[in-house]
């Protein structure tokens, strides 16, 4: 058992607030007592001959409210139930290269003489693996950087009275429920911080603190009778950013929209399946982008170093500059500085600053995502820093950026998309997806489906799933809305790694048309 | 990691904190180590210690809930602070319940010493043997072997108390061709990590790549399936959730009845179908308690085809005037005598599945499911396995394949990329949906 005050040594508290300091904290430096646990990792790292060290101290805050309203078995009467919780989460990993071989330890005593026993871990750890490494640990240059930085923030969310969020749940979730076929209204407001230090035997040492606000609100219909149950949601798009966002989301109006939506879905007749063109809006295409383009991009699958979880890639080092992935006018970028992206951030977890840069060019593959130590296996001089892991017990490896869509010609509009179809459906936020393991073949449903005949939007209609194939489904787009309609849309819990770990990232697009679709049926 | 004595000291110094009514506390506390290894090398390997409190205050049925990793007095004592701030400014809740009184809860096998303290030096021998196999074929190993050893608490205000400690390992392999054009996959999930054997898995992957090399095109339809336990226990990650009385009872699950109530008692599937919870299983870890710490029990949820018993928590039981009953976890689908080769001998013309990817619900009411076969797919055909074929998507609901089980083979533990694993049997099924094919190798 490690205890706590066995580290210590002494009977003062190290509190992971003292040690960061406030995030509104003006200095460009980072904290002084940060910095002096990081050197415990560097100084036992060189002692024991590590050729790299990196230290990160990491405190999260996960706070979430929700508001539940449901009818109470056998009276009928609506009862309302809350949920709130607050929770934290501060330790710090050390990796290590040691005799080419990486190495990583972890743990959630932070003090000096436990950051100096989890080092030799570590180090324990790479010794150990190179064993039988093939070949050593090669790391992409980087400048090093002594900085701090916060991600900009009218209002922390974390300051603002829980009373008030539940308020806005309850009237919100109220608001739901009043809908007549609504059966059970739910409403959740989600805030998480990052506090992050980074400090590598390359002279780095940097500073950074985040915040990520999550909403939503559903209607869970039921027709008892038909044996049915459909949903319909409101989820504005996460974003990094405060409690000002949450002002923008305008509950009331979309509670009373989500509860028309859920009666027109469980009345809305199947679709009928067969080659149809689709209007996909950014609610919902921002996942067809993540799961398609997002992850067949990313150079540690494409090298075989996910192949036996994620998976690995249609793409190939070999296609950069030559595959046509998409029309002339798809043009995605990979992108970790786009203000308020859920992966936007001022330095990797590499210690590298981050960039933006082009995955597909007018249809043809340019770039992938890559970190330090993959940047040389495909000739490439430096990192484009999408090294992130997802806890201070993580390793750190390649995950997405913000993969972006650009918005098509400014005079282009949502009206211009649907009047160019005659037989299509107009999909809206996300339902079920699943995509292989190259990311060629994938099915997607919705949230909420309308009819396109004749180059009008009519009524809603229900069961759409559509099939595709990455190169197929992004060269069948031929129209993108214009830059007025372009919406940042996000998501956290995205999988990938063994162990496993999550990420959030955002991927912004306009309202885009693909023609000839083949669209099924489903349950 | 705290041992018994240890963790009831510290759970009952966080409630010496607790000022209101009512307080629970879980805590878990973990060491994992694990080597991950592709392109025939070690890319990570890493040892983690982890320890998270959870902290539950309650007072006139308005509850507040505070998480901590830090476990220093003050840290702790702020932690409960913070679940009684956050608990006075909340809204009653209509559905809260009593707190428990002391509980017997069962005790349960699951600790097995040489695995939780197994490290790199242990481990790397295996994975050695898995890349050796493969750089002798000239193909191209990936894979992950790791151990987890952890400590879970409860404990509350009202004299309950529970502790369990727990060791489990895996590991898993997919072997490829060095041109991409093949793969193959094998896993072992393993209480007691003697018992992993990495050369064998090697061997395994190894083999299932060089056969299935080469794919063919084939149409995809409706199917008779020979699935192998790992593809069975892929599709039964979500199959869990519909057991929930009170998901059934309110029209949201494959047991509601068109016109309410729930299909409790009738008999759905064939005479060859029990599916079972069972936490003594020596062979897969458990926890001795379920939801809201109610004791951990064998439970047949669905007997000889019928639907025998549904999840009950403490609330909805009250409601319903029924017995709390646990959820659905490490499921066990009880298989019969038969081999996987019996049940490909037994095959007109089918397909035989290695395992499953990317499961999603399409209709969680339904439980239709979509997902993609991975790691080797061959055609079978009279009672042979004659062609690898190439990798279809399916729209599928375990549902309907509890109904079209034609023959069970013998259960083993299995664990593939979808959910936590269950004891599955290979298994005949007819009519699986294939619906598009996959070029993805």
């Amino acid at each position: 058992m490690i205890n706590r005050r066995e580290f210590l040594g002494s009977p003062a508290l190290l509190v992971a607030t003292e040690l960061f300091g406030a995030p509104q904290d003006a200095s460009k430096a980072p904290a002084p007592a940060l910095e002096k646990l990081g050197a415990a990792a560097l100084r036992e790292a060189k002692k024991l001959k590590a050729s790299y060290c990196d230290i990160r101290i990491n405190r999260y805050r996960d706070q979430n409210v929700s508001v539940r309203l449901s009818p109470e078995r056998g009276t009928g009467k609506t009862l309302e139930v809350p949920g709130i919780s607050d929770g934290g989460s501060f330790g710090f990993g050390v990796r290590v290269i040691c005799d080419g071989a990486w190495g990583f330890a972890a743990s959630p005593v932070v003090t000096a003489e436990e950051i100096a026993r989890i080092t030799r871990e570590a180090v324990t750890v790479a010794r150990a693996s190179a064993t039988i490494k093939t070949r050593p640990v090669v790391l992409a240059p980087t400048k090093s950087y002594r900085d701090r930085w916060s991600a900009p923030l009218e209002r922390n969310p974390f300051e603002v009275p829980v009373e008030e969020k539940l308020e806005l749940l309850r009237e919100a979730a109220a608001e739901v429920k009043k809908g007549k076929q609504v059966f059970m209204a739910f409403g959740t407001l989600s805030f998480r911080s990052e506090d992050k230090y980074f400090a590598s035997s390359e002279g780095s040492s940097i500073q950074q603190f985040l915040v990520q606000t999550f909403a939503m609100l559903n209607a869970g219909g039921v027709d008892i009778g038909k044996g049915l149950s459909r949903n319909r949601s409101y989820i504005p798009t996460p974003l990094l950013t405060g409690w000002e966002f949450v002002r923008q989301m305008n509950f009331p109006e979309n509670a009373r929209r989500i509860r028309e939506e859920v009666a027109e879905h469980l009345a809305a007749p199947p679709v009928t399946p067969g080659k149809k063109d689709l209007v996909l809006m950014p609610s919902h295409l921002f996942l067809t982008i993540h799961e398609s383009i997002g992850h067949s991009t990313e150079l540690d699958r494409a090298l075989g170093y996910e192949a036996n979880y994620a998976g690995t890639s249609f793409l190939t080092p070999d296609k950069i500059g030559k595959m046509r992935v998409g029309s002339d006018i798809v043009t995605l970028y990979g992108d970790r500085t786009y203000e308020q992206g859920l992966a936007t951030v001022a330095y990797d977890d590499d210690g590298v600053k981050t960039t933006r840069f082009p995955i597909i060019e007018k249809g043809i593959f340019r770039h992938f995502q890559t970190i330090r130590d993959q940047a040389h296996l495909i000739g490439e001089k430096e990192s484009r820093g999408c090294c992130y892991a997802d806890s201070w017990a993580s390793v750190p490896f390649q995950r997405m950026p913000n993969v972006w869509l650009a918005p098509g010609k400014a005079e282009t509009t949502l009206e211009d998309l649907i009047a160019g179809v005659d037989d299509g459906v107009l999909i809206e936020g996300r339902g079920s997806y699943s995509i292989d393991q190259q990311r060629y073949n994938f099915q997607f449903g919705g949230d909420a489906f309308w009819e396109i005949k004749g180059g009008r939007k009519r009524g809603m209609i229900s069961r759409v799933a559509y099939q595709s194939r990455t190169p197929d489904f992004w060269q069948a787009c031929d129209a993108i809305a214009g830059p007025s309609y372009w919406q940042q849309y996000g998501s956290g819990g995205d999988g990938k790694g063994e162990p496993g770990q999550t990420n959030s990232m955002s991927h912004g697009c306009s309202p885009t048309r693909f023609r000839q679709m083949n669209v099924i049926v489903t349950d | 990691m705290y041992t018994r004595e240890q963790a009831q000291k510290l759970a009952e110094k966080i409630l010496s904190f607790s000022r209101f009514p009512e307080c629970a506390v879980t805590i878990s506390d973990s060491e994992d180590a694990y080597v991950r290894f592709a392109n025939n090398g070690v890319t990570t390997a890493g040892f983690s210690v982890e320890r998270r409190i959870s902290i539950a205050s309650t007072r006139d049925r308005k509850s507040g809930v505070a998480q901590t990793t830090e476990a220093d007095d003050g840290a702790l004592a702020a932690a409960v602070a913070r679940s009684e701030q956050l608990a006075a400014i909340s809204l009653a809740n209509p559905e809260h319940m009593e707190p428990l009184s002391a509980r017997n809860y069962p005790e349960l096998a699951g600790w097995d010493q040489e695995t939780a303290q197994a490290r790199s030096p242990l481990m790397i021998p295996h994975v050695k043997a898995v890349i050796d196999n493969a750089v002798k074929n000239k193909l191209v190993a990936a894979g992950y072997f790791e151990r987890s050893a952890g400590v879970s608490v409860t404990a509350n205000k009202h004299g309950n108390f529970g502790y369990h400690r727990g060791a489990d390992s895996r590991m898993s392999t997919t072997v490829r061709t060095p041109d991409g054009a093949s793969s193959g996959w094998a896993a072992q999930p393993a209480v007691r990590i003697r018992e992993i054997n990495g050369a064998a898995l090697g061997d395994i992957a190894a083999g299932k790549c060089r056969r299935w090399n080469n794919p063919q095109k084939i149409e995809p339809g409706k199917f008779t399936v020979v699935l192998e336990p790992t593809a069975v226990s892929d599709l039964f990650s979500f199959f869990g959730f519909s057991f929930f009385a009170r998901n059934a009872e309110e029209g949201r699950s494959f047991l509601s009845k068109k016109g309410g109530g729930t299909r409790l008692g009738e008999k759905m599937f064939p005479e060859a179908i029990s599916l079972i919870t069972d936490p003594f299983d020596r062979r897969v870890p458990s926890l001795p308690w379920s939801f809201g710490g109610l004791p951990n029990a064998r439970i047949a949820w669905i007997e000889k085809g019928v639907v025998k018993n549904l999840a009950y928590d403490r609330y909805w039981a009250a409601k319903t005037g029924s017995q709390p009953t646990p959820a659905p976890s490490g499921l066990t689908l009880e298989g019969g005598e038969a081999s996987l080769e019996d049940l490909i001998r037994a095959t007109d013309r089918g397909l035989l599945v290695t395992r499953f990817w990317y499961i999603r619900p399409v209709n969680p009411q339904t439980l239709q499911l979509t997902g993609l076969t991975r790691d080797g797919l061959f055609l079978i055909e009279k009672g042979q396995v004659t062609t690898p074929v190439m990798n279809l998507r399916f729209n599928e609901s375990p549902v309907r394949l509890l109904e079209n089980v034609q023959k069970l083979g013998r259960v083993t533990r299995c664990r593939g990329g979808e959910g936590s694993g269950m004891l599955a049997p290979p298994l005949q099924a007819a009519n699986f949906t294939f619906s598009s094919i996959s070029d993805a190798v």
